[in-house]
């Protein structure tokens, strides 16, 4: 019996969605009993799909992806990632790409995309081969051994997202990567986001308070509450892929937005 | 202007003060009692250089130098760190140590010279004292330097605690540490000269005080000679060491 259980949960496992949370809730601590951040968060997301995450400013969206990357930890309720919980970080598991590219500017571009191999002692060739494999993915083949101050924001954030994929994460859990981009190199990050996903065929859970790229980039859309953030819609975006800038202009898409933002602005 | 040109300039200008401190002084247009021609201070720095009374101390002078700045370092350092890393001790020291920071740290030599006595011991203890402050007050701030988000990305990508402190703490405290090594090596070096000009039986700031006491210019400017020539010293070996270590600068 043992034997078949054992079976059973390996092969629950296999298939187990890459990201589940189940009746998630966070309060921060504070005088009066704390402040209730997240209530009863429940969602679930399939290996390979792209789910971005919208919500106000302080909803708790990014609290909720340091959660699941296991950078922090929640007052009540479990998340699995690939049918385990990660209570601690997991590179091999979980790539995470925050809103500042955070590149340690003493090290040219190779060296951070090598970073979280060298920590854990992956020899030099390896890693060589590895960082520069991801830099042509990311479209910086000639940049490796400039500095971050030599690059532009744009720049900073594709090396960022290669340092994120190094260690061939099966998911990636992005916090406003592009928010402090300018409108421009935020559309053609955006773009090259898509494609490098396509690539690699990685779970992205992609948080950001930006409707259009929400839309943009998302095969289903998580639509939060202002504070404490709650779960108020799940949309599935119906727009064909590979997605091109025009679909911006078509009536689908300005529905899914409007969608969007009339939940925000009644939960507001 | 070319590299060459900027030279050929700083030389140029250099040639001019010396040519003016010879002739100016020969001319009558300064008191050469007061300001001896170059060439006479040059002469009498030859005659001093080789004698052992001045050998001794420059030798002692550079000795109290260095060991107070070896001692002030990783005290300061340490005492920085820890006031900036703890919640607890920050808010219980920082303070108190700007305050005392504020205060001319001249006041307390004559305690160090109660306490140790005069002699190598008091000068080094009151350079190391003071320079110690120096160190301290940038160690804090070099620790508040770290971003956070620096230290949130290395753990994300399961970063140990010793690893942490090597390849985030201590690359990004670097530049602000060699900074302040650099300017705690002037502070050091000034707190020394005080303190042997002050009460002391020997050193250069000692043989100098002295010759000015007694007005023998010649003897004077040989002594300030002397005297630069190890504080550049000090200083440029520093120097090369801080820019050994910092490729990078944004």
């Amino acid at each position: 019996m043992q034997h078949v259980a054992n079976l059973k949960d390996a092969r629950s496992r296999a298939d187990a969605p890459a990201i589940e949370v189940e009746r998630l809730s966070h309060v921060y601590a504070g005088p009066d009993g704390g402040v209730p951040a997240l209530t009863d968060i429940s969602m679930s997301v399939n290996a390979g799909r792209f789910v971005v995450i919208v919500g106000p400013s302080g909803c708790g969206k990014t609290s909720l992806l340091m959660m699941m990357a296991g950078l922090r930890r929640q007052t009540e309720g479990a998340i699995l990632c690939h049918g385990r919980p990660i209570p601690d970080p997991d590179p091999e598991r979980v790539g995470v790409i925050f809103q500042e590219a955070s590149l340690f500017p003493w090290l040219t571009t190779l060296n951070n995309i090598e970073f979280p191999l060298s920590l854990r002692g992956t020899p030099r060739e390896e890693r060589r081969r590895r960082s520069e494999a991801m830099l042509t993915l990311v479209g910086l083949v000639g940049f490796g051994e400039r500095y971050p101050h030599e690059l532009s924001g744009g720049m900073k954030q594709r090396v960022s997202i290669a340092r994120g994929l190094v260690q061939d994460p099966p998911v990636l859990l992005m916090d406003e990567p592009f928010a402090a981009l300018d409108e421009q190199t935020r559309m053609t990050m955006g773009h090259e986001l898509l494609r490098i996903w396509s690539t690699t065929k990685k779970t992205v859970v992609f948080v950001t308070h930006s409707l259009t790229e929400a839309v943009y980039l998302a095969d289903e859309v998580l639509v939060m509450s202002a504070r404490p953030g709650r779960i108020i819609d799940h949309i599935e975006v119906t727009l064909p892929r590979p997605r091109t800038y025009e679909m911006m202009a078509t009536d689908v898409f300005g529905r899914l937005r409007d969608r969007i933002w009339q939940q925000i602005r009644r939960s507001a | 202007m070319t590299r060459l040109q900027i030279i050929l300039v700083r030389l140029a200008l250099l040639a001019l003060v010396l040519a003016a401190w010879e002739m100016l002084p020969r001319l009558g247009a300064v008191n050469p009692l007061l300001l001896p021609p170059l060439s006479q201070v040059l002469e009498m720095l030859g005659q001093l250089l080789v004698r052992p009374t001045v050998q001794e101390a420059v030798a002692i002078t550079a000795a109290e130098v260095i060991v107070a700045f070896v001692v002030a370092v990783p005290l300061g350092a340490a005492a920085g760190i820890a006031i900036a890393e703890s919640e607890y001790l920050g808010e219980v020291f920082k303070p108190m140590l700007f305050y005392v920071f504020s205060v001319p740290k001249s006041i307390f030599l004559p305690m160090f010279i109660l306490v140790f006595g005069i002699g190598f011991q008091q000068k080094v203890a009151y350079a190391a004292f003071t320079t110690s402050f120096v160190v301290l007050m940038s160690a804090t701030a070099a620790v508040e330097s770290v971003r956070a988000d620096h230290i949130m990305v290395a753990r994300s990508y399961g970063a140990t605690s010793a690893q942490i402190l090597l390849r985030v703490y201590v690359p990004s405290m670097l530049p602000i540490l060699l900074e302040t090594l650099r300017i705690s090596m002037i502070f050091n070096f000034t707190r020394v000269m005080i303190a042997e000009m002050y009460a002391s039986r020997t050193g250069i700031g000692h043989l100098i005080a002295n010759w000015g006491e007694n007005f023998q210019m010649p003897q004077l400017f040989a002594g300030v000679i002397v005297l630069a020539a190890v504080a550049i010293l000090f200083n440029e070996s520093v120097r090369a060491l801080e820019a050994r270590c910092s490729t990078w600068r944004t």
